[in-house]
């Protein structure tokens, strides 16, 4: 169960409008480090608006969101570019798979460090010994991965015409080569069949514990949900509901009122 | 003032030119999604049509003009026919590339046809008619190119606004598969395009004719003015790139006579890329949604 | 039957070879290319033929590689080819003339267009699809129009060497002019050195992590950023290099003439460019000197000596079946080939199975 160390992400009275409509409303909730939390809502709750807050995709947000790279140090995320996320350990997925279909799933893992080379253009060209090496590092640190991940007999293949529970490890995958501290998985389980969803339940168990993450998560599938969670957070209107084990989730009469008619 | 009106008159036969070319570039982008870099060929081999009936066959300009527009239907309809439409799986880039190779074809076939000469095309009305306003001469011939270009557009315009087959091109343009779909004949929509984008092009052709003489080269400036006409405008409206063209067409007159007849183009370019800048989808363009 | 098979065999290994030693399969076709030099001198071609076709395959070759980079990788457009190529010929013959040595002159050529590529480049975050590409035919036209009306370029034409003949001098002692036919076969191998110098280069980039951050930009945008790649850096990186490559080539065009016109750096030009890389093959760097040969070699070679003038009528239907048949490039015919010939031959064993039962 969650390893309650302290908080890894605060997410402070985040607002966020679109136009006249707002899509996140004064929504608060702390992540603690170790803890595989869920985000759920119904559709057009504005779970993935709260994604790309945190993320930094927009940064026209009200409100604070603060992230913990260590036990001592708290970084304000909207000082960070959105591109810079990575480096302080937070990486993400996406709810539409996206990964560079032409090119093999060695080179897309290799993506995800993209950031952790040393290394620029002019040594590339070169092919300089520290270049080779670097490169050879990661391409070590990717076959780990992908042997963790059972998918290393593939790793030369291309990405396009792999089936899509593939390519959603895949896309995890890629975000293990980046060593993160916490992993933001924007619907995991979508679109996978009920033998894959249990497998990927596995596999977000093994991953946290092999690379002690922390892991935020989006998902329609409640059972997958409430099955994995440490927390969960449900909101409405972008507006937060409840924050809870899965169990008092279950009970919560708001959550159960937000849901109503959707029998899920 | 003299000069100034000159330059305005002069504007407006090159501008309907412009004019004319982009609105053929813009329907061919918005319905096929390609940059159709063969808009100023296509218009050239017809004009060669009309010029061919009216020195072999001693035609007149008007029932020489009239059988280049059907002629230019028919070459809009074989290219999408033989060409395009059996392309329509291949990527965008690769159909501008095809284009590049309509416009080969088209420049070897008019030597064949119509031989290397460069045939003298007359005005619809001579220069002699003119009249005179505060000291400019104003070609009739320049109020006919004008009257026109802006009577077809209004017809287009009206076309694609109030008519049924003129909404089926407007939803073929924002969003063929779903049109498709919809029951919207995408296939005829197209073709038709093609069919009037060439017509569109022969016309600016037949305007241009007389001042450069028919020859394959003819076309260069009207069709390179009409893209940026088009970016200027907008590619997502039918008008912007036509309000685009006359501001091209007066801005180069203007640059060229009062600053300088090296750097006026220059300079008219660079204001429009400054000007793209700060507005990078055109006059009246707007921006498409994405999402995260 | 037999033969086939073997010489199948032996093609089959090809690519693992081409995957496995690139740089060195680079150079061994770079001295295969240069052993042209040698043809006029023994009769077999013409010293015309090496000059237009071939000198002008390899300068085209090593333009087209760094638009490949750009539009294969990138996914970005640039119809302002052209304008940099001639940027790199006559801004090499301008410094030349000015009095400097052919080192520097390239140097600064290369660091000036280096500039205007990265301006193009920071534009390119602001200004997308169609608009880009008729923005960089802008940056292309601008170029055209400074170098056929401005005086220091001469006009029609501007000539590399002093008023008596055109030449050039390397290290400030080596000259080497192109009326000379024993200097114009050294000439081509410094060129054919140059490409492959550039292939290596390119390849080098786009197996690295610069290649497959662009690859991810054009695809994903959004999984890119997340991922840490700068959207920025590498618009500009992309553009900055397409531009070097094509001054680069620009540049080896004057080295290699030694009279550089000023009206042929037109939108024909960038747009033959790009005819090039997609019929040879987007992202192939062997594709890309197909494709010049498709579109520059073959027209040259042979269409226009049995065709004339229809010649071109030719070239136009080949680039269009060539894309309809070939949308991801001609470079793809011997995958295709490989496995029609598969497909026959067990097709043909079944055959004889058959037969046998019977």
């Amino acid at each position: 169960m969650a390893k309650t160390n302290g908080p890894i992400l605060e997410v402070d009275g985040v607002s966020m409008y679109f136009g006249g409509l707002k899509a996140v409303d004064n929504l608060s909730f702390t992540v603690n480090r170790g803890e595989i939390i869920g985000l759920i809502g119904p559709n057009g709750a504005g779970k993935t608006t709260v994604f790309n807050c945190v993320t930094q995709f927009y940064k026209t947000y009200d409100g604070g969101i603060y992230f913990h790279t260590d036990d001592a140090s708290r970084v304000n995320l909207r000082d960070i570019k959105v591109t810079n996320v990575i480096d302080c350990g937070l990486v993400r997925t996406f709810q539409n798979v996206e990964l560079v279909p032409d090119l093999t799933i060695l080179d897309n893992l290799l993506i995800g460090a993209h950031n952790r080379f040393t290394t620029g253009i002019i040594q590339h060209i070169f092919r300089t010994k520290k270049a080779r090496e670097e490169e050879k590092r990661f391409i070590e640190k990717a076959h780990e991965i992908l042997r963790f991940l059972n998918i290393y007999a593939l790793k030369d293949m291309y990405v396009s015409g792999q089936p899509y529970g593939i390519l959603k490890k895949i896309e995890i995958a890629r975000t293990l080569m980046s060593e993160p501290k916490m992993i933001i998985l924007d619907e995991p389980a979508a679109g996978l069949n009920e033998r894959e969803t249990n497998e990927l339940q596995k596999l977000i168990y093994e991953i946290r514990e092999k690379y002690d993450v922390t892991i935020l998560l989006i998902e329609h599938d409640m059972g997958f949900v409430m099955n994995i969670c440490d927390r969960v957070v449900a909101i409405n209107f972008g507006q937060f509901i409840a924050m809870d084990t899965p169990k008092m989730i279950q009970q919560n009469k708001a959550v159960q009122e937000a849901y109503l008619g959707k029998d899920d | 003032m003299a000069d100034f009106l000159r330059l305005v008159f002069n504007g407006f036969t090159s501008g309907s030119a412009y004019a004319l070319a982009a609105l053929g570039i813009v329907l061919i982008w918005r319905t096929s999604r390609t940059t159709n870099f063969a808009q100023g060929l296509i218009g050239t081999l017809n004009a060669y049509v009309a010029a061919w009936f009216i020195l072999s066959q001693g035609w007149s300009i008007w029932l020489a003009s009239l059988a280049a527009l059907v002629t230019a239907f028919a070459t809009g309809i074989i290219i999408d026919t033989i060409i395009i439409r059996p392309a329509a799986k291949v990527s965008p880039i690769s159909k501008q590339i095809i284009t590049l190779g309509i416009i080969m074809v088209i420049i070897g076939i008019i030597p064949w046809f119509f031989g290397t000469s460069r045939y003298q095309m007359p005005r619809f009305i001579p220069l002699s008619q003119s009249i005179d306003v505060a000291g400019a001469t104003l070609h009739l011939n320049t109020i006919l190119t004008l009257v026109v270009t802006l009577g077809i557009m209004a017809v287009m315009f009206w076309f694609i606004q109030f008519t049924r087959w003129g909404l089926a091109t407007r939803v073929t343009a924002s969003d063929e598969t779903t049109s498709k779909l919809m029951g919207v004949p995408t296939k005829t929509i197209t073709m038709v395009s093609w069919a009037t984008a060439a017509i569109l092009g022969t016309l600016a052709a037949i305007i241009v004719a007389p001042r450069t003489e028919v020859h394959v080269m003819m076309l260069i400036t009207v069709q390179v003015s009409a893209f940026f006409a088009g970016t200027l405008g907008g590619f997502t409206t039918f008008f912007g790139p036509v309000v685009g063209a006359f501001i091209i067409a007066f801005g180069r007159n203007f640059a060229m006579f009062y600053i300088s007849d090296i750097w006026g183009n220059v300079l008219l370019y660079m204001s429009i890329l400054v000007f793209l800048y700060f507005r990078p989808y055109g006059i009246f363009g707007k921006k498409p949604s994405k999402k995260v | 039957m037999k033969i086939i098979d073997t010489i199948m065999r032996h093609l089959k290994k090809l690519p693992a070879l081409v995957k496995h030693h690139p740089s060195w399969t680079f150079i061994l076709f770079g001295v295969l290319v240069s052993l042209i030099a040698f043809l006029p001198h023994i009769g077999i071609m013409r010293f015309g033929t090496m000059s237009t076709v071939y000198a002008y395959i390899i300068i085209l070759t090593t333009v087209a590689l760094g638009l490949n980079l750009l539009l294969g990788f990138s996914g970005l457009i640039s119809l302002g080819t052209a304008g940099f190529v001639g940027a790199g010929a006559l801004g090499t013959a301008v410094f030349l003339n000015m009095g400097f040595p052919l080192e520097i002159a390239v140097l600064a050529v290369l660091f000036i267009s280096g500039l205007i590529g990265a301006v193009i480049g920071l534009f390119s975050l602001k200004v997308e699809s169609i608009y880009l590409a008729i923005a960089t035919l802008f940056v292309g036209e601008i170029m055209r129009q400074i170098y056929t009306n401005v005086p220091i370029f001469g006009g029609q034409e501007l000539n590399l060497g002093d008023d008596s003949r055109n030449f050039v001098t390397f290290f400030g002692v080596w000259e080497l002019s192109f009326f000379d036919q024993m200097h114009r076969s050294i000439l081509f191998v410094i060129i054919t050195a140059a490409m492959v110098l550039s292939m290596i280069i390119i390849h080098h980039i786009i197996k690295s992590r610069t290649g497959r951050a662009l690859m991810a930009m054009s695809r994903s945008q959004h999984a890119a950023q997340a991922m840490g790649v700068s959207l920025i850096k590498y618009r500009v990186m992309a553009f900055v290099i397409a531009t070097l490559f094509a001054t680069f080539g620009g540049v080896l065009y004057g080295i290699y003439y030694q009279s550089v016109p000023t009206e042929q750096w037109n939108l024909d030009l960038s747009l033959f460019l790009i005819a090039m890389i997609v019929v040879g093959g987007l992202k192939s760097i062997y594709g890309t000197v197909l494709g010049v040969f498709i579109i520059h070699g073959v027209p040259n070679l042979w269409l226009k000596n049995w065709f004339g003038d229809v010649s071109y009528v030719f070239s136009g239907v080949l680039i269009i079946a060539v894309i309809i048949f070939y949308p991801r490039g001609f470079i793809h015919i011997g995958h295709d080939l490989r496995r029609a010939y598969a497909g026959l031959r067990t097709r043909m064993r079944k055959k004889v199975k058959h037969h046998g039962e019977n």
